[in-house]
């Protein structure tokens, strides 16, 4: 195999392969009475350096793959640009386009579903070089079995079915066939959450050495960190499809900035005993996409959160009850109301969020509530109460929201080392994220 | 057979071979191959007029209906072309004839020639003109079970093929399909619905010699003079009478004096295995023309809603959005309009142009029923035509930037191919059963007369079904009941065996070292 290769030339450090800039992906949301998108990907903006490998992590749902798939083109950008080695790829269509995806290949997640279990492993390999026409017959064959050895499979699997194996094996035809039109740059998927514990170090470095024997660059898709930490050279997080943070992966890990990305770590058990790790937990759960908050994605579920103005002084305790809150009341607001409750409330019979008192109580237990606020909150139980909590949600932001809430977030560099972070936290006027999580841990 | 392919040998194999074509492995180990080949060359040159005959017939049938239709669509715009595609057909029709009428006069192994049952007795009581002299029932069974034999055989060898292919010549050592067919070599009940395939096949392949008495005697020209017969008469001595005049004196009419029944001989020494029509025809006879037109008919309609089916299928599954909800509309509408209604309204309309009159109707019925079945069969195989198009197979061919179409052949069609079998073969019942209902009912439906059709027979019996006539009914439409619930059965086994819950699981055990 290896004589196949040549040897490329060392490329320069800072040679960026991929740009993307101000991407958004939206699904649904056209025609009068749709609902509102829902927004995947929402104004994401990176580079990635030819030859690295680009950590890309965050909880399910996030549009982490969303992303990786528009990135290859599988899915319409609604917005934006990507750039691959100069060329927007958002504007190929046609037989330029299927020129363009010789370029760029996935490794899938699940390696059940990613092979077609009807066709020899041959023939699946082979596929894509047949999809261009790629030299003669005889060639193609000998492509195939230089691309099995390279992923460590035998000759003799050519004949053979899928189903004949495991998945590890399975994960290493489907990098085989990624491999085929030799191209420079890899989505890989999730390539190893599917697998085994034992096979995923094997699968890991199989995909290591390729980089180096192919000089490949990486977007890894994942939610395993410690994979991410292990092999990529630059980690983004992304929550509800925005891109928190990113930066060098051991800086990152080491010293994340972001709210989000250090509750994200402070989930990963600290190796080293002697360091004290503090756990940040995000309140509630993240909305749907398609309701995503006006302010920073974060604002619904941050532990570092803004406070308004006119309550900077708000005891932490209180202020965190607060956003506890209104958390419960957009739970409420999301729950949809059957016909016999709508009438119900129509005629004030509403008795099924008479809970929320007790979720009040709950939550403002052992806390001194000072009376504007406990006012403001009162009110808010009694729009509840009459089946109104949209209009109780709305109440409650116009009181307490603050800029997280109003006003998007900008990129702030971090580090000298050009690492971003998406968090009004960083301008100047406002106390930076770790003082305030240190504060809260130790008031806990 | 496992390791055919030593290690070293494959890259070679794969990369120094021009083609590693099939020719190429046979020719490498020819026996296996000949063991197989001679004995199917054999038993399909035996029979060899036979089967010419279907080819020449299918083909006739479909050069009429194809420029039949670009005929009509040419119509529209220019009459001139129209006559030209007009004359093509005449041309093309007139040679095919011309073929069929020269493998007609080929001899076969397995016909009446050859085993003969028509004769008559002589005054000494034996048999004259039959095979060996046997009785005429004897000879008649001997040909029946021998045809049969041959048929099933025939099937089995075509099979047998596929296993000397699988062992001896394919480079895999297991596929797929191997599972399959291993499901439903177990499966009794899908063995079943082979069998009864098989055999309504044979009937409709070989009616004509499988029948006691001919059709031109039976239902063409009973008063030709090829239609006379000879019989004993109770003075004992031999005359010679037209068939039509014979089957006048052996009509079956419920009475116990004016009934020939199952397995019996009439007045004339003529043998019928399912006794006689009201008109004193041979049931028999009448069932295997039946059985031809049946399974024609049937099978057309169903090859046509099912390629319909399943092109709109990968359609719907693979673009979806509006172009599936299109489909969703127009089946909706196709399923809307009353099946009879339509059917009564297309024979009025077509009734006395050319698409009414090829096959005897039949090809208009073949048409209808496609037509009408297409919308249940698409919305069966839409839903996994849709799943298998979430697959990330499909995504991944899309990466690498594969062709829409291939993409559809290849990762979609083989993962609804099974379902559509399924349920093609259980929805053929229904169009075996429409297309009776209709000649039941007659009236300008269904097929034309004098052209067999069971439903008429079981219709011309429906006032003796109390009477010693029974069988007239009752047979015909045991046979409907056995061909239908044949196809269910096929259905179900087909079913079972690509149904993933009961794989075998040996395909883990070949499953090999080497990598993670
Ligand atoms: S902008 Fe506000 S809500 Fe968003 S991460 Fe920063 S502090 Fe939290």
């Amino acid at each position: 195999m290896s004589n196949a290769v040549e040897q490329s030339p060392p490329t320069e450090e800072s040679e960026v392969l991929v740009e993307v800039e101000g991407l958004k992906k939206y699904y649904g949301g056209d025609g009068m009475f749709a609902d509102p998108p829902v927004k995947a990907v929402d104004g994401v903006s990176f580079e990635i350096k030819r030859g690295e490998t680009v950590g890309l992590v965050g909880e399910s749902g996030c549009g982490k793959s969303t992303l990786g798939r528009t990135m290859l083109a599988l899915e319409n950008a609604t917005e934006g640009s990507i750039r691959y080695d100069g060329t927007d790829i958002t504007t190929l269509s046609g037989k330029d386009l299927k020129e363009w995806r010789k370029n760029a290949q996935m490794v899938f997640q699940d390696p059940e579903s990613s092979l077609n279990d009807r066709m020899t492993v041959g023939e699946i390999i082979r596929e894509p070089l047949d999809a261009h026409d790629w030299k003669t017959m005889n060639d193609r064959r000998e492509r195939v079995l230089d691309l099995l050895s390279a992923v460590g499979l035998p000759d003799k699997h050519y004949f053979r079915y899928p189903h004949q194996f495991s998945g590890g094996q399975r994960q290493r035809i489907g990098i085989a066939r990624a491999l085929a039109l030799e191209p420079d740059f890899l989505v890989l998927d999730e390539p190893v959450s599917a697998l085994d514990v034992s096979v995923q170090a094997k699968i890991i470095s199989l995909l290591e050495d390729l980089q180096e024997e192919f000089n490949l660059t990486y977007l890894l898709i994942a939610h395993d960190l410690s994979v991410v930490r292990y092999i990529s050279d630059r980690v983004a997080v992304m929550y509800l499809g925005k891109i928190m943070e990113m930066g060098e992966a051991e800086e990152l890990f080491a010293d994340a900035s972001n709210p989000y990305t250090q509750s994200l770590l402070s989930a990963i058990p600290e190796p080293d005993p002697t360091k004290t790790s503090r756990r940040i937990t995000l309140s509630g759960t993240p909305p749907s996409p398609s309701d995503a908050p006006a302010g920073c994605n974060l604002s619904t579920r941050c532990p570092a959160k803004i406070k308004p103005e006119s309550y900077a002084d708000l005891d932490e305790d209180l202020w965190e009850g607060i956003e506890q809150f209104r958390e419960v009341v957009r739970e409420r607001a999301r729950i949809a109301l059957s016909t016999g409750d709508r009438v119900r409330r129509r005629f004030d019979r509403f008795d099924r969020f008479d809970d929320i008192e007790e979720s009040r109580a709950d939550t403002f237990d052992g806390i001194e509530v000072p009376e504007r606020v406990d006012e403001e909150i009162q009110t808010a139980v009694k729009m509840v109460k009459r089946g109104r909590p949209t209009e109780a949600q709305e109440h409650l932001y116009e009181e307490f929201a603050s800029v997280c809430d109003d006003e998007q977030p900008e990129m702030y560099e971090v580090s000298a080392s050009g690492r971003y972070s998406y968090c009004h936290r960083h301008a100047d006027e406002y106390e930076d994220v770790d003082p305030v999580l240190t504060r809260r841990a130790d008031s806990d | 057979m496992s390791d055919r392919h030593s290690t070293e040998s494959i890259r070679e194999e794969l990369t120094h071979r021009d083609n590693l074509s099939l020719t190429a492995r046979i020719a490498e180990n020819p026996e296996p191959f000949v063991w197989w080949a001679v004995p199917m060359f054999v038993l399909l040159a035996v029979e060899f007029a036979t089967w010419g005959g279907i080819l020449v017939g299918m083909l006739d049938a479909l050069v009429i209906g194809v420029t039949g239709l670009i005929d009509i669509v040419v119509g529209f715009v220019s009459p001139g072309l129209a006559q030209i595609v007009t004359d093509f057909q005449a041309g093309v029709v007139g040679m095919l004839r011309s073929v069929g009428g020269t493998l007609g006069e080929l001899p076969t192994l397995f016909s009446r020639e050859v085993i003969p049952n028509q004769g008559h007795q002589t005054p000494n009581g034996a048999w004259q003109g039959t095979f060996l002299g046997l009785q005429p029932a004897v000879a008649w069974a001997l040909r029946f079970s021998l045809i049969m034999a041959y048929a099933l055989f025939t099937a089995y060898w075509a099979f047998r093929g596929w296993l000397v292919y699988r062992d001896h010549y394919r480079e895999s050592d297991w596929t797929p399909t191997d599972d399959i067919v291993n499901n439903l070599r177990g499966h009794r009940w899908g063995q079943f619905g082979i069998i009864v395939l098989v055999v309504f096949l044979t009937m409709a392949t070989f009616g004509s010699a499988l029948a006691p008495s001919t059709v031109s005697q039976n239902i063409q020209s009973p008063y030709s003079d090829e239609s006379q017969i000879q019989y004993l008469t109770e003075e004992g001595t031999v005359e010679t009478v037209f068939a039509g005049d014979a089957n006048f004196d052996s009509k079956s009419k419920g009475a116990v004096d004016t009934n020939v029944g199952v397995m019996t001989y009439d007045d004339y020494g003529r043998f019928h295995p399912f006794g006689t029509l009201p008109n004193g025809r041979d049931l028999f006879t009448f069932m295997m023309g039946g059985a031809r037109i049946t399974m024609i008919v049937s099978g057309m309609a169903i090859t046509g809603a099912a390629v319909v089916a399943m092109t709109l299928s990968m359609l719907s599954a693979y673009y979806s959005g509006s172009l599936d909800l299109g489909i969703l509309t127009v089946a909706d509408g196709v399923v809307s309009v009353p099946q009879l209604l339509l059917l009564i309204m297309m024979s009025a309309v077509f009734a006395n142009t050319w698409l009414g009159a090829v096959l005897d109707g039949g090809f208009l019925l073949a048409l209808i029923f496609a037509f009408t079945t297409w919308p249940f069969l698409w919305r069966a195989v839409r839903g996994p035509a849709l799943q298998v198009a979430q697959e990330d197979w499909v995504r991944a061919a899309e990466s690498y930037g594969q062709r829409p179409r291939n993409i559809m052949q290849k990762h979609m069609l083989p993962y609804v191919l099974g379902y559509l079998l399924v349920y093609a073969s259980m929805s053929v019942g229904g169009i075996i059963i429409s297309l009776s209902a209709l000649s039941f009912l007659g009236n300008g439906l269904g097929i034309s007369p004098p052209t067999p059709a069971w439903g008429r027979a079981i219709s011309a019996g429906q006032s003796y079904v109390s009477s010693p006539s029974w069988h007239i009914s009752l047979i015909p439409g045991l046979m409907i009941v056995l061909l239908v619930t044949g196809m269910n059965a096929l259905g179900d086994g087909i079913r079972d065996a690509i149904d993933p819950e009961v794989e075998t699981g040996d395909g883990e055990e070949a499953a090999a070292g080497g990598g993670a």
